[in-house]
């Protein structure tokens, strides 16, 4: 045994270094590690013919609407082409981009969506602290309440939603605030806009995660619960309050039941996708009742996908990083 | 500010009550709105599906009929019940196969490997887009022009390449039944993928809280990878499978894209508001039996580390 110490190792190759530990290990050892050895090898291989296929399973609806933007309708019957146009051309972005409203429509969206999401994750978190940190009667139940909002499908209070909205008010004095923005602004303001449930799980979850200490010790230098809440929680929240932030935007930017339910005019990206179909008939072909072949129609409808997710993706891009680092990192889930 | 000095001096009110009341104040503004756009239209929703409901300007007018309404969306109208056992049947498998399969991509997703930061952004895609318009087109256009990528993709396994693999990597005996589950999520790889986003980011998140002790230890034992997974991983994951299944459940349920919503919005058109508050509450009744049994069944398996 005295001559395998390691201690003599340094004079002699590293071949018979191993042969020499091989012959001291038992045989369900050498099997196991040579199993090992293999895996290790094969393994990666395995995972890259799983993350590539898998990969290009999500990326070739991107990568055809790419493709489809920027051909000219005709090209959708000539079977030579698959990815790359035969004739490239702008015209269909152009003329997808018009039937869309732009720019007015993506004012629109920023100001109505992207506002009442900004406007939720504030009064998510709020409420998220508050229940993260406060002990108070009924907690328990209003907590659940919390969840059942997660549970409940917004089809359920859709139509009291909008009978409410229709008439809003107490008694005699009333409002009528369909087709104006406050329909998406007031749930957003107070805690119950699109899966505020969730974002408030996940806010509470997060600040319960937070070290107490770090509250004590501004209660200690006199600091009220409020200001401890903007000056010390929210700097630590930080990667919390981005992925809620990127979650937020997302869902209303997506969302089309809710502005549908409550407005009959006003265009967001997702309704006007929605209606490309019927718009784009009118505008290039005179009337709605255009037949254009399902095929060609293709076309258009990619540059639509195309049109109403680029924003979404260049946000993305900028953001993935943090937002993946801060959900590893935050605990959100513990 | 002043408020609150004048409240100390005195000290009248007791520290464990002072907070409560900032808790009060901290989610008040969440508790007015929910009384406002959740609970009364709640309410008024469940009040409507034993009701006959007429709107006429500025008020509704309510006439109370029982049960009348469900047995109208049960039994007389022409489609409910089929879209209702279709969307039930569809969820019932899909939902199980979305959760194994973001729990395996998770696990990949969580080793190191050079390009990983790709993968990550690439599998979150679907998160920013699948809930939208967006998704409904893209995944319609595909099926009519004809190739799908799902299909491409799906001959990969035609060989069963993956048993065989999954044998060389010292996993015997359950190649059968990965074999149907395999070829059973590469049918429908599409659907799955898309719709798996959020349930592989909680995963991995959920990967994160195993510490690295554990690891530590079962690499000292000696545990090949399959009996780490089983040992480690799936211990410490399983709250969050429970999770992640009513998750998927909720999310392909309350989905505008099914076809009980698109009943449900179809007959809206036709100001039917007792049968559709009905239709909508006889659906939601049974998520929350689902969801129950499924809690009540998976917290006798679920393994908590801290309770």
């Amino acid at each position: 045994m005295a001559e395998n110490s390691p201690e003599k190792s340094g004079s002699i190759t590293k071949k018979e270094a191993r042969r020499i530990r091989m012959k001291t290990m038992s045989k369900a050892e050498i099997s196991y590690l040579r199993r090992k050895e293999a895996a290790e090898k094969v393994f990666p291989i395995f995972r890259f013919v799983i993350l590539f296929g898998l990969g290009f399973v999500i990326l070739y609806p991107l990568i055809y609407m790419v493709s489809c933007t920027f051909r000219e309708r005709s090209d959708m019957n000539d079977p030579t082409v698959m990815w790359i146009p035969r004739n490239f051309t702008l015209n269909v972005l152009k003329e997808t981009l018009d039937a869309m409203g732009f720019p007015r429509t993506l004012v629109t969206t920023l100001l109505l969506n992207v506002g009442c999401a900004l406007v939720q994750v504030v009064s998510c978190a709020v409420t998220g602290y508050g229940f993260a940190r406060f002990k108070f009667r009924g907690q328990k139940l209003l907590f659940a309440v919390v969840i059942m909002m997660i549970l409940v499908p917004p089809q359920v209070i859709a139509l009291p939603l909008y009978s409410q909205f229709r008439n809003f008010g107490f008694g005699d004095f009333s409002v009528n605030l369909i087709d104006t923005p406050l329909t998406m602004y007031l749930p957003a303001l107070m805690g119950n806009g699109i899966r505020a449930g969730l974002m408030i799980l996940i806010f509470r979850q997060f600040f319960k995660g937070l070290p107490r200490e770090l509250e004590d010790a501004a209660y200690i230098d006199g600091c009220g619960p409020f200001r401890t809440f903007v000056q010390v929680m929210v700097p630590n929240a930080a990667a919390a309050f981005l992925t809620v932030f990127l979650f937020s935007v997302v869902w209303y930017w997506n969302d089309y039941y809710v502005s549908a339910t409550f407005f009959t005019d006003t265009r967001t990206i997702s309704l006007m996708l929605r209606n490309l179909d019927t718009e784009l008939k009118r505008r290039l072909f005179d009337t709605v009742s255009a037949e254009i072949s399902p095929r060609e129609q293709i076309v258009w409808k990619e540059a639509g996908c195309l049109i109403s997710i680029t924003p979404l993706l260049i946000m993305y891009i900028f953001l993935q990083k943090h937002f993946i680092e801060g959900i590893e990192r935050s605990g959100i889930v513990g | 500010m002043n408020g609150r000095k004048k409240e100390k001096k005195p000290l009248r009110i007791s520290y464990e009550k002072r907070k409560a009341l900032y808790g009060y104040g901290f989610i008040g503004i969440w508790l007015v709105g929910t009384v406002i756009f959740f609970l009364v239209p709640l309410i008024t929703s469940l009040v409507w599906s034993f009701c006959d409901v007429k709107i006429e300007t500025g008020h509704t007018s309510l006439k109370w009929v029982g049960l009348a309404n469900f047995e109208h969306s049960l039994t007389t109208d022409p489609k409910y019940t089929e879209y209702l056992k279709a969307t039930l049947g569809e969820t019932l498998w899909k939902a199980p196969l979305i959760v194994i399969f973001s729990l395996f991509i998770a696990v990949i997703l969580n080793q190191k490997f050079r390009g990983r930061a790709l993968a990550r952004a690439i599998f979150f895609l679907p998160v920013i887009i699948a809930t939208g318009p967006v998704y409904a087109i893209i995944s319609g256009d595909i099926s009519s022009t004809g190739n799908t990528g799902a299909a491409q993709f799906s001959t990969m396994f035609s060989t069963n390449m993956v048993g065989e693999l999954l044998q060389f990597l010292g996993i015997y005996g359950i190649s059968d039944d990965m074999g149907t589950m395999i070829s059973a999520i590469t049918d429908n790889i599409f659907g799955i993928v898309w719709s798996s986003g959020i349930q592989i980011l909680l995963f991995l998140a959920a990967l994160q809280t195993i510490p690295a002790s554990a690891r530590e230890a079962a690499q000292l034992e000696g545990a090949t990878a399959w009996e780490y997974f089983w040992k480690i991983t799936f211990p410490y994951v399983s709250p969050f499978i429970l999770v992640n299944f009513i998750f998927t459940v909720i999310d392909s349920f309350t989905n505008p894209t099914n076809a009980v919503m698109k009943r449900i919005l179809a007959l809206r058109d036709d100001w039917q508001f007792g049968v559709i508050s009905s239709m909508a509450w006889i659906y939601f009744g049974i998520i929350l039996l689902g969801i129950g049994i499924v809690t009540v069944i998976a917290n006798r398996l679920i393994y908590y580390e801290t309770e």
